[in-house]
């Protein structure tokens, strides 16, 4: 599409709206003042009728009680005095004019006239020039006339200023998308405006909808940083060892050496990327929890299993402490990698002697895991960084890992809109409490 | 045993050839999807590996089209995606398992004879026997040249495991998954202890060992 041709819509829509908001509300004052003016017509006629009725009435009366001669002599008193002079005309029987106004003064077509015939056969008719009825009309005509014109202007400037400024949110969330499809700066937020309505909610969930989208594209980004940059270790060290058994001389029994170093090489590059690969989805959202209600006992019960040899070959006892039953919202398989892990770090840094135990409690809405270890205790300087990727302490750089053990278990702990804390002392041992909504 | 491989990348199906062959299947291989269907038609092998990308016609077709002319062919889907919605499509097209790459081959080896043995309806044994070490899967118990060995549940499920793949070698992911019902790797190596204290109960006291670790790939129980 050009961009003439969409600058052409963008004008298409509003104008129709503009256009059709106009023409009904000019339709509607056209029928106001049309009806005004009919009404207004009508009523003036209906006086001057009720003013000529009445004088006809009045003049009968003169002529019953006094003849034709008091008749003549109020008429021509009245045509002398009164505001307005009236057209009257006394025929009487015979056909004979015995009082009237001059009829040549008088313009037929503008003269609005009422008759009566009296007993004796005398007819009295009255009129009343129309022109005074006309002139207020025609003014009122004018008057109307400027008034419709200026309800047409307004309608139009109104209607196109009004569809302007309910269009203008619109625009501004088309020019952000057109800008962020442009740029593919997705950290780009339309305003939003200070009411409540339906185009701020529209914007609002925009809003949403590309932070919910930077949170994957960001995560996914630093996954992919991040696995280039991990891998890069074992994998140096896997063509390191291939190499060298090459360079070297022939020898069966280092060859099988270097195989076995280079498999299992291999395998820790493969636990690493999927470690790496879960930890990137649950930061980003994108990692599909299959949620259902899990005892938290049995994720307890399951992980101190799963370390019961290793604990006892290191003379390290491991219980569960268990209050009732504590039901979660989670993927049991996540669930049981979040504990499993916290256990294999709690007994790979408690010493012989030690002890390990693995509490389920609950905690008003959600349900708490805690695992606590008589270990080392984490320095209060690396509490901060004990979470971060690939973050070794000092004391834990001794031992076999990967440093992703933590931050997979705060991944997966904050997927389920859960939160995991330490408390440490040095020498004492480590707390890690994990706490998991239970809806 | 008839196993075709339909899988176009060659270093991986010459390596699952030569591997099934070494374990004593007959092996065919097809490049591409289109050749692998004929191969299953007309040969209708014993157990089919099929890859998910294939050119000319992808893996979930070759099984669709395999099932829609009645074919049950038992058929292991291998392939590089891992989420659980792949694995579920797979199962759902009509595969009977699903292999993530990479694979350790001595997985595959297991649960390709797991699909010959369920398709074959073999009679379940009642007594395992490694030369003189015998595990009675009905009472439980546990003998070595008539000597009665204790041991925990763990250790049996681990003895029982290995025992059913005597000869083959078993690797540390296949362990965690069947003794302990785990699918993620822990980073301790539980696996390296219970062997070692299963090892202390039934090789220890004897002369002739029989449990072996194989450096990088697993743990193999044989004469």
């Amino acid at each position: 599409m050009s961009s003439g041709n969409e600058t052409g819509s963008r004008y298409r829509w509003p104008l129709a709206l503009t256009l059709w908001y106009s023409t009904l509300f000019v339709l509607g004052s056209i029928v106001i003042v049309l009806l005004t003016y009919v009404l207004t017509a009508a009523s003036l006629a209906q006086r001057d009728q009720q003013i000529i009725q009445a004088k006809v009435g009045e003049y009968a009366a003169i002529y019953s009680r006094g003849g034709v001669r008091a008749l003549a002599a109020t008429v021509q008193a009245e045509q002398r005095t009164a505001p307005e002079r009236l057209f009257v005309r006394v025929v009487s029987a015979g056909s004979e004019a015995i009082v009237f106004s001059d009829r040549g003064d008088w313009d037929p077509s503008r003269l609005e006239t009422a008759s009566l015939r009296l007993r004796d056969g005398t007819l009295i008719e009255v009129g009343k020039s129309t022109e005074a009825r006309e002139d207020i009309l025609s003014r009122f005509r004018a008057v109307l006339g400027v008034v419709t014109l200026s309800i047409v202007v307004i309608a139009l400037t109104g209607g196109w200023l009004a569809t302007q400024s309910a269009l203008r949110p619109i625009r501004q969330l088309t020019t952000a998308v057109r800008r962020v499809i442009t740029t593919g700066h997705i950290d780009e937020r339309v305003p939003t405006g200070p009411h409540d309505d339906d185009i701020d909610e529209l914007t609002r969930l925009f809003n949403e909808m590309l932070e919910k989208i930077e949170r994957l594209v960001t995560g996914m980004r630093g996954a992919l940083d991040n696995v280039s940059h991990d891998l890069r270790t074992p994998l140096t060290r896997l063509r390191g060892v291939a190499e060298m058994a090459l360079a070297g001389q022939p020898d069966r029994e280092r060859y099988r050496e270097a195989l076995a170093d280079a498999v299992e090489e291999s395998d820790r590059v493969l636990v690493m990327l999927n470690t790496l690969m879960d930890i990137s989805e649950a930061e980003s959202g994108a990692m599909p929890l299959h949620c259902e209600p899990v005892r938290l006992s049995d994720v307890a019960e399951r992980s101190v299993e799963l370390y019961r040899e290793v604990a006892d070959a290191k003379d390290v006892t491991l219980d569960v402490k268990t209050s009732g039953e504590v039901v979660v919202s989670a993927d049991r398989v996540r669930l049981e990698q979040v504990a499993a892990n916290l256990v294999d770090n709690a007994v790979k840094y408690t010493p012989a002697g030690g002890h390990v135990s693995v509490e389920v409690l609950s905690e008003g809405s959600r349900g708490l895991l805690r695992v606590r270890d008589s270990g080392a205790g984490i320095p209060a300087d690396e509490l901060p960084h004990i979470w971060d990727r690939l973050f070794r302490g000092d004391v834990s750089r001794a031992e076999r890992g990967l440093g992703l053990g933590l931050s997979l278990v705060k991944a997966i702990v904050e997927a389920h809109r859960g939160t995991v804390t330490v408390e440490s002392q040095l020498g004492r041992g480590s707390t890690f409490t994990v706490a998991i909504p239970s809806t | 045993m008839h196993a075709l491989i339909i899988e176009d990348d060659h270093t991986i199906a010459d390596f699952v050839a030569r591997g099934l062959r070494e374990a004593g299947f007959a092996v065919d291989v097809a490049g591409d999807g289109e050749e692998g269907l004929q191969v299953a038609l007309e040969q209708s092998p014993d157990v089919a590996i099929v890859d998910l990308m294939l050119p000319r016609r992808d893996g979930l077709s070759v099984i669709d089209e395999l099932r829609r002319r009645g074919r049950t062919t038992p058929v292991l889907i291998l392939s590089a995606r891992r989420s659980v919605d792949d694995r579920v499509r797979g199962l759902q097209a009509g595969g009977d398992d699903y292999l993530t790459k990479p694979f350790a081959f001595a997985e595959l080896l297991a649960r390709v004879q797991a699909l010959v043995r369920r398709a074959s309806r073999a009679p379940e044994p009642t007594t395992l026997t490694v030369d003189d070490l015998a595990l009675d899967l009905l009472t439980r118990k546990v003998t070595r040249g008539g000597t009665v060995i204790e041991l925990r549940p763990r250790e049996f499920a681990l003895l029982e495991y290995l025992m059913r793949n005597a000869g083959k070698v078993v690797s540390k992911t296949m362990i965690l998954s069947h003794v302990w019902e785990y699918n993620f790797d822990p980073q301790t190596n539980i696996v390296d202890v219970l062997v070692s204290r299963l090892r202390d109960r039934i090789d220890r006291p004897f002369d002739k060992k029989l449990l072996q670790t194989v450096r990088g790939v697993g743990y193999v129980i044989r004469q």
